[in-house]
């Protein structure tokens, strides 16, 4: 059984969308504040944080950062904010997907089906990829950069693997967010931009000059097979 | 009636007081310049004239009284400056030194000698007459000479002053000309000096209803102008916060209702699936109560996104998109293949910059609002207008079957909560009120324009044209974003469009793999299944 930690102070929404997540068979743990909610992922290790951003004390974004210290649990951050800037911190501070309030009540089961589904995807496909001194082994969930193991949440890790498969291939923002976020043609394309510059940071020798994932104008991103 | 003040401006009407000013001063000045002048002159030459005369009367005295040579050598002999003349007159015959006149003697009075300076003369008083010497001017003198019984006159042009005095009068004119045309200079110059604060003030408050609520005047520029920008800066900010404190309102209002609405939404979800064990009315007024959330929550939505626009918040996330490419997508995904997307020849791989989001929201709600009134749009065309590279304008357009626009209402419709005259024709109204106000914001925040039209063969055409990007560079074969490598595209999505070229479909061809948009297209709540 697939297990939530809901980290939302408001008493109201914490309890209906436990409700919620409880009638689709997940089991639920709830926390009221950022503090609580670290205490409660250390000792049950929920395999999904759902994360309010705006929380007393420890903001959301903080406990994504703290969670992300030690761990590449799936985060989806609830900002009751769109189209400012929350989103993007949210996501920088290293979140894998987002809602927001009003939270649509069949969007939340949504999006953590696709986060579930994100992780047995890249558990149950693919042979070992080697591009230049970039190995990527997504059956174990493991990618090596010169020999050494690099760290990438599971969206970053299928990303990869999404680039990787089509190497010199251009993949828009739209396709990638179909393909690794599961969004229809609707979703917002700065989850894209967003994981591309994480992964970057991880992979890239120079991450202001991406030599590996690159940007094609316009258009998305593709992944430069090595020569 | 216009009136004067109107007609002229002000800057043509104080430039017109400083030229008159200034020629009516210099006309003055001039005047006065050229009397005192010409009284000065004439005095001189006169004065000399009569000393000259006097000095050749006694010559002429002497000559005649030692009874020396033949009167009209003598006066001949006088040495007369240029136009000059010499007459005397003696028992009624008259003797010139003039060759014109011939040395005499005559009986007839010579030209430029009236008779009234001759009796003056004669009655032995020495006497000047001015007087007009074929058309010339000239002055005479005349002195008695008693002793010898004959009177003496010398007649002098005065022509060479009248030319000085000519000259001068031609020089004044011109000053008085150059002073005007001066004065008016420096009227402009100080009307626009004096008028630059106004103009500012206009300017500025243009840029303050065109949005730009920061604007202000500058300070300074002497007290009284100070003064003005300071009460005039007042006021805007005055405006600008209560402007602002209107959006932040209902910003706020927006906000403080989304954790409610997240609350109420979750707990109709659980109760619908809870709904087999509910009695029919029950039923019925969960799936009211549900359908009723549902627009509120998309009017929530709608609200805020307004309410960034009213407070100049609403930032663009711009990127450069393929249009032809996004509204086939866009418009496949939405309708599911639906509705046909004809993209002209002219406008394959036509680049805008935009904001993704907000250009699909554009068409979303352009599609919506067909649905709700027109039963469904019945095409999407995409269109290039204007000249080629980056002068055009990119044009979308979405037609429907249904009643049309009247032409009172094609202004209103983009008005915000605007109920027309079709309003609950169509059973319950499921819209937000707000989703065609949105799209011309959206469109405006574009730099673009959209209207209404009708459609040839009935109905209506909403035109969205918005500016076109300079062309995007590597745009070959390789760069071309990668086919579909499984199968997630619903078959409808690529197949509806009807683009002629074939590597369209190669380009991201749009999927649903989810059967729920993300929420941010606040109306999918509403949007009829397809």
């Amino acid at each position: 059984m697939t297990s939530v930690l809901l980290i939302e102070d408001d008493a109201h929404i914490r309890a209906s969308l436990g409700m919620l997540l409880r009638r689709d068979g997940y089991r639920v743990s709830e926390a009221a504040s950022g503090e609580e909610g670290l205490d409660t992922f250390a000792s049950e290790s929920p395999d999904i944080v759902l994360v309010d951003l705006l929380l007393p004390g420890m903001d959301g974004f903080e406990v994504t950062r703290e969670l992300r210290r030690s761990s590449n649990v799936p985060v989806i951050v609830v900002s009751a904010r769109t189209g400012t800037d929350d989103i993007v911190l949210g996501l920088e501070a290293g979140a894998d997907d987002y809602l927001t309030k009003p939270v649509m009540p069949h969007e939340l089961p949504a999006r953590i089906r696709a986060l579930v589904r994100r992780a047995q995807l890249s558990a149950e496909r693919g042979t070992t990829l080697c591009l230049g001194d970039l190995e990527i082994q997504p059956q174990a969930g493991l990618v090596k950069k010169a020999g050494t193991p690099v760290s990438l949440t599971r969206t970053e890790l299928r990303l990869l693997c999404e680039l990787a498969s089509q190497p010199g291939w251009v993949l828009s923002r739209p396709q990638l967010l179909e393909r690794v976020w599961g969004y229809d043609y609707f979703g917002d394309t700065r989850l894209v931009d967003v994981h591309i510059g994480r992964l970057r940071s991880k992979v890239e020798e120079d991450p202001s000059n991406p030599e590996v994932i690159v940007t094609v104008r316009g258009i998305g991103y593709k992944l430069v097979p090595p020569p | 009636m216009k009136n004067g003040a109107q007609r002229f401006g002000l800057r043509a009407r104080v430039s017109a007081a400083f030229a008159v000013g200034a020629a009516l001063l210099s006309a003055a000045l001039a005047v006065v310049t050229f009397v005192l002048v010409d009284h000065y002159l004439l005095a001189r030459q006169l004065q000399s004239a009569a000393h000259e005369t006097f000095a050749d009367a006694r010559v002429v005295h002497r000559d005649l009284l030692q009874g020396g040579p033949v009167l009209g050598e003598v006066l001949s002999s006088l040495t007369a400056p240029e136009g000059t003349s010499a007459y005397l007159y003696q028992d009624g015959v008259w003797y010139s030194g003039a060759l014109a006149f011939g040395y005499g003697p005559h009986i007839s009075r010579p030209q430029g000698v009236p008779r009234a300076l001759v009796k003056l003369v004669e009655a032995g008083q020495p006497a000047r007459q001015r007087v007009m010497v074929q058309d010339r001017p000239a002055v005479t003198v005349g002195v008695p000479l008693n002793s010898v019984h004959a009177d003496f006159f010398e007649v002098y042009s005065l022509e060479q002053l009248s030319r000085t005095l000519e000259l001068l009068g031609w020089v004044l004119l011109g000053c008085a000309a150059a002073t005007s045309a001066g004065g008016l200079v420096l009227g402009r110059w100080a009307s626009g000096r004096l008028v630059r604060p106004l103009k500012d003030v206009a300017d500025v408050a243009a840029a303050i209803a065109g949005g730009q609520l920061e604007r202000r005047l500058p300070s300074g520029g002497g007290r009284e102008l100070a003064l003005l920008s300071a009460s005039f800066n007042e006021m805007v900010g005055a405006l600008e916060e209560r402007i602002k404190r209107d959006a932040r309102f209902a910003s706020d209002v927006s906000h403080e209702l989304r954790s409610p609405l997240t609350t109420i939404q979750a707990g109709i979800e659980v109760l619908q699936s809870t709904e087999a064990g509910l009695p029919a009315d029950g039923r019925r007024a969960l799936g009211l109560l549900a359908a009723e959330v549902a627009r509120f929550s998309a009017m929530v939505q709608d609200l805020l996104e307004m309410s960034r626009y009213d407070a100049g918040a609403a930032s663009l996330d711009l990127e450069e998109l393929a249009l032809d490419e996004l509204v086939s997508s866009t418009v496949a995904a939405y309708t599911a293949g639906a509705v046909p997307v004809l993209v002209a020849p002219g406008a394959r791989g036509l680049w805008v910059q935009a904001d993704r989001r907000r250009l699909q929201r554009v068409l979303v709600n352009l599609l919506d609002n067909a649905s709700a009134h027109a039963g469904g749009a019945v095409a999407v065309r995409v269109d290039r207008i204007g000249g080629p590279g980056a002068t055009g304008e990119a044009e979308v357009v979405v037609e429907d079957a249904g009643p049309g626009v009247a032409p009172s209402e094609r202004a209103a419709i983009f008005e915000r909560f605007y109920r027309g005259a079709a309003a609950g024709r169509r059973g319950a109204n499921t819209g937000t009120g707000l989703g065609l106000s949105l799209v011309a914001e959206h469109v405006k925040a574009h730099g673009g324009t959209v209207e209404v039209a009708d459609r040839p063969g009935g109905g209506a055409r909403f035109v969205v044209r918005l500016p076109i990007s300079p062309p995007a560079p590597s745009r070959d074969a390789r760069n071309r974003p990668a086919p579909p490598q499984r199968t997630p595209a619903t078959p409808a999505a690529a197949g509806s469009t009807l683009s002629t070229t074939p590597d369209q479909a190669v380009k991201g061809a749009p999927a649903l793999t989810s059967p729920h948009p993300l929420q941010d297209s606040a109306l999918t709540g509403n949007r009829p299944p397809p």
